[in-house]
């Protein structure tokens, strides 16, 4: 009993020095990090929506449109900003996407994922949201490899999941672009 | 005491002669840069532990050994991971769920129980040091070669003007995507543990009938 006692003693003091540690070097590097993660949502609202006033976040009760943005040009309501959650290879995929009032997909970004690097990591490249961009108005966005041109088929292959996951996020993107328009 | 730093570079190389390490090095080798990545963060690691281990080996109790090792190891990982997030975002992102996993790197409790556990300070440096740069050496090996054929490119960090990326001619326009997937890691790493056996073993020994 003793004996275990003084094991348990030691552990507790190995793991009460690692946890000192650990808070030490949260305490330096946390507020870098909130202020990285900041400027990197920031940059991403100004990529989607380059002209016009970005307004406040607005919640949703919805497990994958999370949240969206009205972008106000002139005061009237142009288009809207997306906060959008998928699901990927590796956990969820937060999505950033811009959609025209009908709905229509103008431009997006891959935030914050844990995919493969040099597979579904690809998706965070310049020029993979290309597929998408003009869908969900009229059009319906892409879900599945065979409604791809076969070019776009081939960049996709080895990382389909992420494609899927991304795919179904923006489609359900679109729908609530609509639903709030017809509530407007 | 040099030879506590050399052997782990050839003679006793962590991924192709010991077979440790091997989960990320299949993961990650897709691009040049997540290998310059992990590996700087597992010779970190692996330098921090097992001097910890080392220093702490008559405190911590023969008994309940792995589990110290493990909060030491994976104190160390979260240290890295916070500190790369903070100063290093883009390589952080670029990661992706490697970091954490370098806890479970068998190379580090490998080198923990196998060595720190037994040597002084100064020889678990060199140890960490030479099995750490044998990783990493042979991890940028193995990524160059996969990203090379399935991409067409090498990747390294930005730099200035350079945006880091290095097109291979004739290969950029048609690469050998399997090589990308996992299947086509264990094939390049089965092919170069080959080569490396045949060279430092006799054709009997490495089980080859020529």
């Amino acid at each position: 009993m003793k004996e275990i006692a003084a094991i348990g003693a030691r552990l507790t003091i190995i793991c009460a020095a690692a946890a000192l540690v650990l808070g030490v070097v949260n305490h330096f590097t946390a507020p870098r990090i909130a202020f990285l993660q900041e400027e990197k949502v920031k940059n991403a609202l100004k990529q989607i929506a380059p002209e016009g006033e970005i307004g406040e976040a607005r919640p949703l009760d919805d497990p994958v449109v999370l949240s969206y943005y009205p972008v106000v040009l002139n005061g009237e309501t142009v288009s809207y900003i997306v906060e959008l959650k998928g699901q990927g290879y590796g956990g969820d995929l937060q999505i950033l996407a811009g959609y025209r009032r009908d709905g229509e997909l103008t431009a997006a970004v891959l935030m914050a994922n844990g995919e493969t690097p040099g597979l579904g990591k690809n998706a965070e490249k310049a020029g993979y949201m290309d597929k998408f961009i003009g869908t969900g108005g009229e059009r319906p966005v892409p879900v599945k490899k065979t409604q791809l041109l076969p070019q776009e088929a081939e960049g996709v292959s080895g990382s389909t999941v992420t494609f899927g996951g991304i795919a179904r996020a923006l489609s359900a993107g679109a729908e609530e672009v609509k639903l709030l328009e017809d509530l407007r | 005491m040099i030879k506590e730093f050399t052997k782990g570079i050839i003679k006793e190389n962590p991924i192709f002669v010991i077979m440790l390490g091997l989960c990320p090095t299949l993961g990650v080798s897709t691009q040049v840069i997540n290998s310059l990545g992990m590996g700087a963060g597992v010779i970190f690691v692996l330098t921090g532990s097992n001097i910890f281990i080392s220093l702490l080996k008559n405190f911590i109790p023969e008994n309940v050994r792995i589990p110290a090792y493990v909060v030491v190891i994976a104190s160390f990982v979260t240290i890295v991971q916070m500190v790369m997030q903070a100063a290093a975002p883009s390589l952080y992102d670029s990661l992706g769920v490697y970091v954490p996993l370098i806890v479970v790197n068998c190379i580090i409790l490998g080198r923990a129980e196998a060595f720190a556990n037994k040597n002084t300070v100064l020889a678990s440096i060199l140890d960490a040091l030479g099995m750490g740069l044998g990783f990493t050496l042979s991890l940028l090996l193995v990524s160059l070669i996969r990203e090379v054929l399935a991409a067409g490119t090498i990747t390294l960090f930005p730099m200035g003007g350079f945006d880091g990326v290095i097109e291979v001619p004739g290969l950029v326009n048609a690469p050998v995507r399997i090589i990308g997937l996992a299947s086509g890691a264990l094939l390049v790493v089965g092919y170069l543990k080959a080569l490396i056996d045949l060279k430092q073993k006799s054709p009997e020994k490495a089980g080859c009938h020529l």
